[in-house]
């Protein structure tokens, strides 16, 4: 080993190392400190979705067995959650992510996943639940340009606002859970058979009160109602924004105020999370009604459930309908 | 050391876990009469059609391309009036395996003293997506987490420059660096990431760094610390320290204290918004066997949306030099932003800089940020 002469300066160099050490280690130590989790919750499955809905759904099929936590609230757009970082928490400690897909997240679903540090919830993982699988799409584009808005290159996207496709995200709920929990297979599928009856009891009881109002032209702020749209029989011509995502625009409102003179239209859908201005102003220049429908479980206080969500639109509707 | 540090590389590596989905099916079909005609009634569209076929499958990483022009108006010098595209940054990225993504930024920027383009390599980055122990590691060139403004690239940041303590200790796009980046998410009851990063400082040397010619490397340390407050409202305290080989041969160390408040309505979050930001840097950097340099910088900015696609700020700049205890820059800016859509901001900038060795200039900024392609989302 070779004799290490220490001069004045090397001594200097050596207190800036240790200076450079203890600065580490000072920040070190500010993370050492932290309480260790423990292991809580017993056997039940912890579930993060990207919506309150898929909570909902989870929670029926899933029963005492899942405790789930839903990212986004009821009255928030979808389409703009911001990824906090409390949200990569929850998500580090997942068994299972159900997400809508379809690129309805896709700014920011891909961000926390990125971070949770947590494979078995990634794409392609058992704890990964595209609840979209299946379903069948609507609004699916041949080509795609950024030209004309937000436009979701797999087909549009807010399909849990049709009852009936509520069934098949529960049954790749139901797929997801099974994949994880073989022991409680039977109660899964038990529950996901109640569910579906439930839907089509109160699907025949929903759209036997849409019934009358079949055919009804109506306005919408956001292309976001399709799926409701088809189920309840119900015709929308155009919506406020000019083009998915844009704000609307004076000579887009005055286009839909002609369109609803001449249709002799009244009714004006919209959601939690858009300002009321436009609306009301098309409102006031055709004598109409706007109507603030829920796009998500929680949108209103007495939404507590997947069911609810449609109580709740199907009695407005009417409301504003009749 | 280094042993150490490869067999705990390999020890991560080693425990990634892969598995594979495996779909199931089964068969919940209605065999209500009643409620079969109603839906035909309803909507008989729906009935008959099937899964429609979603997008070709593509092995193609996402691909995106930022365009950042600038013109700027300044009241001294003989060239005064500026116009140029600043930057064309270029990103390539995809998920590379089930253990890893990947990450290729190219920057085709212009040298404003010698009008060349030049073509830089900004980000190479393998990223782990499934290590144990909430670990995350990354390695190739990226930009350090040291402090808040630093990690972003310039069109992430809502004014048109960067803060002056970011320019004049590191450089005017922050600092890069080649090396290894392990983070970890501390398991705590809020959110708390503790990152180590050891490597050299990115190709070129910034104000404070340089690669060296001996074995003193570049090591960075942060620890952030994420707080809900309520729906609406978040606090983030970050501490972040860094030391490495210096200009004169010998080493820097910096220390820093960021605190940023947001405010968004969770029913309004694309109408309304509020951004209270901090930074304070303390720098000690060596210059000769007998001195060291004592210096410090800090900024604070606050943005406030005032519309769904309007934001104002102001921000005042504090900084000292790397290698001067005497000389002084502050700096007062505000701000008018215009974000017609996620994929372009027009941003309008008015700044005045004072020195207390030279006189005082003005300027005002005007700034085009425009994407095109797949662009990765930025985190929070």
């Amino acid at each position: 080993m070779p004799h290490m002469h220490i001069s004045p300066t090397n001594q200097k160099e050596s207190k800036m190392k240790a200076l450079h050490s203890w600065i580490i280690l000072a920040a070190t130590a500010l993370a050492v400190p932290a309480v260790p989790e423990s292991m809580q919750a017993g056997d039940k499955l912890k579930v993060v979705t990207s919506l309150p809905d898929l909570k909902s759904i989870t929670e029926s099929i899933g029963g005492d067995k899942v405790d789930a936590f839903a990212i986004a609230t009821g009255f928030q757009n979808p389409h703009f959650v911001d990824p906090k970082p409390s949200y990569i928490l929850k998500l580090s400690k997942a068994d299972m992510f159900i997400t809508i897909g379809l690129d309805l997240e896709t700014g920011w679903v891909s961000p926390l996943l990125n971070s949770a540090r947590n494979a078995n919830v990634l794409k392609g993982a058992p704890g990964y639940v595209d609840a979209s699988e299946n379903v069948p799409l609507q609004q699916v584009p041949t080509s795609v340009n950024r030209g004309e808005g937000d436009i979701h290159i797999y087909g549009n996207p807010h399909y849990w606002l049709d009852p009936a496709l509520g069934k098949i995200i529960a049954r790749n709920i139901c797929d997801g859970l099974k994949r994880l929990d073989r022991e409680n297979e039977s109660l899964y599928q038990d529950n996901l058979k109640k569910f579906n009856n439930r839907i089509d009891m109160k699907t025949k009881e929903w759209t036997a009160k849409m019934l009358p109002f079949k055919g009804t032209k109506i306005i919408a702020y956001h292309n976001e109602w399709v799926y409701f749209e088809q189920r309840f029989g119900l015709k929308i011509v155009d919506f406020l924004e000019p083009k998915p995502g844009i704000p609307p625009s004076p000579s887009q409102l005055a286009k839909v105020i002609n369109e609803m003179k001449r249709e002799n239209m009244k009714v004006i859908i919209t959601s939690p999370y858009f300002t009321a201005e436009s609306a009301d102003l098309v409102a006031r220049n055709v004598d109409g009604k706007v109507v603030t429908l829920a796009t998500s479980v929680g949108a209103d206080e007495s939404i507590k459930t997947y069911f609810d969500l449609f109580d709740y639109n199907v009695a407005k509707m009417v409301d504003a309908l009749k | 050391m280094y042993r150490v540090k490869r067999k705990a590389v390999y020890f991560g590596i080693g425990l990634i876990l892969c598995t594979t989905a495996n779909a199931q099916q089964d068969s919940t079909a209605t065999t209500d009469s009643l409620l079969v005609e109603l839906q035909r009634q309803m909507s008989p569209q729906l009935q008959p059609q099937q899964a429609v076929a979603r997008s070709a499958p593509s092995t193609n990483p996402d691909i995106s391309a930022i365009g950042d022009f600038r013109s700027s108006y300044t009241s001294t010098g003989s060239r005064k009036v500026e116009t140029y595209l600043n930057e064309l940054e270029l990103q390539v990225a995809s998920v590379v395996d089930p253990y890893a993504r990947a990450e290729f930024l190219f920057s085709f920027g212009k040298d404003l003293a010698t009008g060349d383009l030049g073509i830089e390599l900004e980000v190479a980055t393998l990223t782990s997506t499934s290590l144990p122990y909430q670990l995350q590691l990354v390695l190739g060139k990226f930009k350090p987490q040291f402090g808040k403004v630093n990690i972003l690239h310039p069109h992430y940041f809502s004014f048109v420059d960067f803060p002056k303590m970011i320019s004049n200790y590191f450089d005017g796009e922050g600092m890069f660096m080649e090396g290894l980046s392990v983070s970890w998410l501390v398991p705590v009851d809020f959110y708390q990431e503790f990152v180590l990063e050891v490597g050299r400082v990115g190709s070129e040397p910034n104000a404070s760094l340089v690669q060296g010619d001996n074995d003193r490397l570049l090591y960075t340390t942060h620890l952030k610390n994420f707080f809900d407050l309520s729906d609406n409202a978040t606090f983030e305290v970050g501490l972040s320290a860094l030391s490495g080989p210096n200009h004169y041969g010998y080493s820097t160390a910096i220390a820093e204290l960021d605190l940023t408040l947001k405010w968004k309505p969770l029913q309004f979050n694309t109408y309304k918004s509020f951004t209270w930001q901090n930074e304070v840097l303390m720098n000690r950097a060596r210059i000769s066997g007998t001195d060291i340099i004592h210096t410090f910088g800090a900024y604070s900015y606050a943005e406030y949306q005032i519309e769904k696609r309007w934001f104002i700020g102001a921000r005042y700049d504090y900084s000292g030099l790397t290698d001067n205890e005497q000389q002084k820059e502050q700096a007062g800016t505000i701000l008018l932003r215009f974000q017609p859509t996620e994929f372009q901001i027009l941003a309008l900038q008015y700044q005045y800089s004072d020195w207390n060795y030279a006189k005082g200039v003005s300027q005002v900024a005007l700034r085009a940020i425009f994407g095109i392609g797949k662009h990765a989302a930025h985190a929070y």
